[in-house]
């Protein structure tokens, strides 16, 4: 809806599916649902002030997330690339008689470990700048060592944010300004902010994350279906809107607990929308124009290499029939990868994930079945109606 | 008008190219001339020089996360829009530079 509303002509959105097939990052990371449905209207910068500090909020988070997330991919592809080639013992990977590759999974624990202060830090920078930084990264250190994770890290990064832009405006004689922002700033803002994470809100948020931990490990299959329901048409909802980077971040910071089927869910329902499409297009080339079916051709090379955005053509000219049937795909697709306990250790989704996901074989089928899913019925949708679609061209 | 615009989006692979794109397209349409920073996932990309930013009359920042050197443009007049605007209704952001 929002992504969608006032496309521009589809011969834009094919051309721009052409010159984009990057492989990297699926759909924006990040950013909370709901910050995200209040800013997103129309486009505009929202001119109540509540809806702008939210707007303002959302900027924040996302900055943050923006330079997270490739630690998350660091940390997650290089622990599961050396976990994979270790030898098992007790079916658990066994470094001992390993050491090149216990090294190569320190590295990515060693990016997993700055991925919090990375978070909390770049939070801060993008609230108050550069002296946001240090209470930031510290706030963040400490939301590690509390087992506070990235929950904590968030709010220390907003709490440093405002504290430093509080500091920022109080007063002082033009004698002891110089050393505000180089010693008085970072050394008054970081204890505070320090004292805060390890002494008052770290343990209870740690607890927070311990029990919300323990509730998704121990999910009934009825409660993992709803889950992986949800996440499945969040994802193709907005193909990579604010809602999509909702349930991506929630994934992605998942793999940081050493939760890896949240993000296995999602990386099956990512792909699934332009493979679907572009599926479609090859079946049927009679109901699909010729735009269309080139679309189709970029959407299957984006969704190949997991990237949403690749559906955005078709759900644009036709959100009415298209969102519903890249919907049903990518649920179908995250229930078979939640089923069938599908990891994933990369922030990332598609077939090019492949070599760090757990259960190839299912992850594969997930997305197999989700694309033949969302082929077919788009296809049926517009067989269907696709007579009084014409008929009424004709009235017009 | 001379313009210089810079595209940022969170995850950088994408929309920020995609709206540097329109921004191009469009002003070279509308008869501006413009160039277009972006702050993608690859870190500043086609950056503008001093020079082009003090000649310029006005800068479009579309960016839904904080800009990198946001410093370099204290003198300008900034317009700022959300990166989906520059994508799905570049003409709507050219025409905030009337108002």
């Amino acid at each position: 809806m929002i992504e969608l509303g006032h496309c521009q002509s589809r011969g834009d959105g094919r051309r721009f599916c052409r010159s984009h097939v990057y492989t990297g990052v699926v759909s924006d990371p990040g950013g909370l649902t709901m910050l995200g449905v209040f800013t997103m209207r129309g486009g505009h910068l929202p001119e109540n002030p509540m809806l702008q500090s939210l707007h303002n909020l959302r900027k924040h988070l996302l900055t943050g997330v923006s330079f997270a997330i490739p630690f998350i991919a660091c940390g997650g592809i290089l622990i599961a690339a050396a976990t994979a080639l270790a030898p098992k013992t007790g079916g658990v990977a066994d470094f001992t008689h390993a050491p090149k590759l216990k090294l190569i999974s320190d590295v990515g624990a060693a990016s997993f470990t700055l991925m919090l202060p990375v978070l909390a830090g770049y939070i801060a920078y993008s609230i108050a700048g550069k002296p946001g930084l240090v209470p930031g990264f510290v706030g963040g250190f400490f939301s590690g060592q509390v087992n506070a994770g990235y929950l904590g890290a968030i709010l220390a990064g907003l709490l440093s944010g405002y504290l430093v832009q509080l500091i920022k405006t109080l007063p002082v004689s033009k004698h002891v300004r110089p050393i505000m922002p180089i010693l008085i700033i970072p050394a008054v803002s970081s204890g505070v902010i320090g004292i805060l994470m390890l002494k008052v809100v770290g343990s209870p948020i740690a607890h927070m994350m311990s029990i919300a931990s323990a509730a998704l490990r121990g999910l009934s299959t009825g409660n993992a279906v709803i889950l992986a329901m949800v996440l499945g048409a969040m994802i193709a909802f907005d193909m990579g809107g604010p809602i999509n980077k909702t349930a991506f971040f929630f994934g992605a910071a998942m793999i940081r607990e050493g939760d890896y089927r949240i993000m296995g869910a999602c990386a099956a329902a990512i792909c699934t929308p332009p493979l679907g499409m572009g599926l479609a297009t090859l079946l049927r080339r009679t109901i699909w124009s010729q735009e269309e079916q080139e679309a189709g051709v970029a959407g299957l090379a984006m969704g190949l290499t997991g990237i949403t955005e690749g559906a955005i053509p078709f759900a644009a000219a036709d959100p009415l029939r298209v969102i519903p049937c890249i919907i049903l795909g990518s649920m179908t697709a995250s229930v078979i990868a939640m089923l069938g306990g599908v990891g994933d250790h990369a922030p990332h989704g598609g077939p090019i994930v492949l070599p760090v996901v757990d259960r190839r074989i299912v992850y594969l089928a997930a997305i197999i079945v989700g694309t033949i899913v969302t082929a077919l019925s788009i296809n049926l949708l517009k067989t269907w109606s696709q007579k009084p679609a014409r008929d009424m061209e004709r009235v017009a | 008008m001379k313009i210089v615009a810079v595209t940022a989006c969170p995850t950088g692979i994408a929309h920020t190219y995609m709206a540097a794109e329109q921004l191009e397209k469009t002003a070279k349409a509308l008869g501006h001339e413009i160039k277009v920073e972006t702050q993608g996932a690859m870190g500043i990309e086609n950056e503008l020089e001093e020079n082009e930013i003090r000649q310029a009359q006005v800068a479009i920042f579309a960016v839904d996360i904080e800009i990198e050197k946001r410093e370099r443009f204290r003198q300008l007049k900034v317009i700022q829009v959300p990166v989906q605007e520059a994508i799905k209704n570049p003409k709507s952001v050219f025409l905030r530079l009337q108002a």
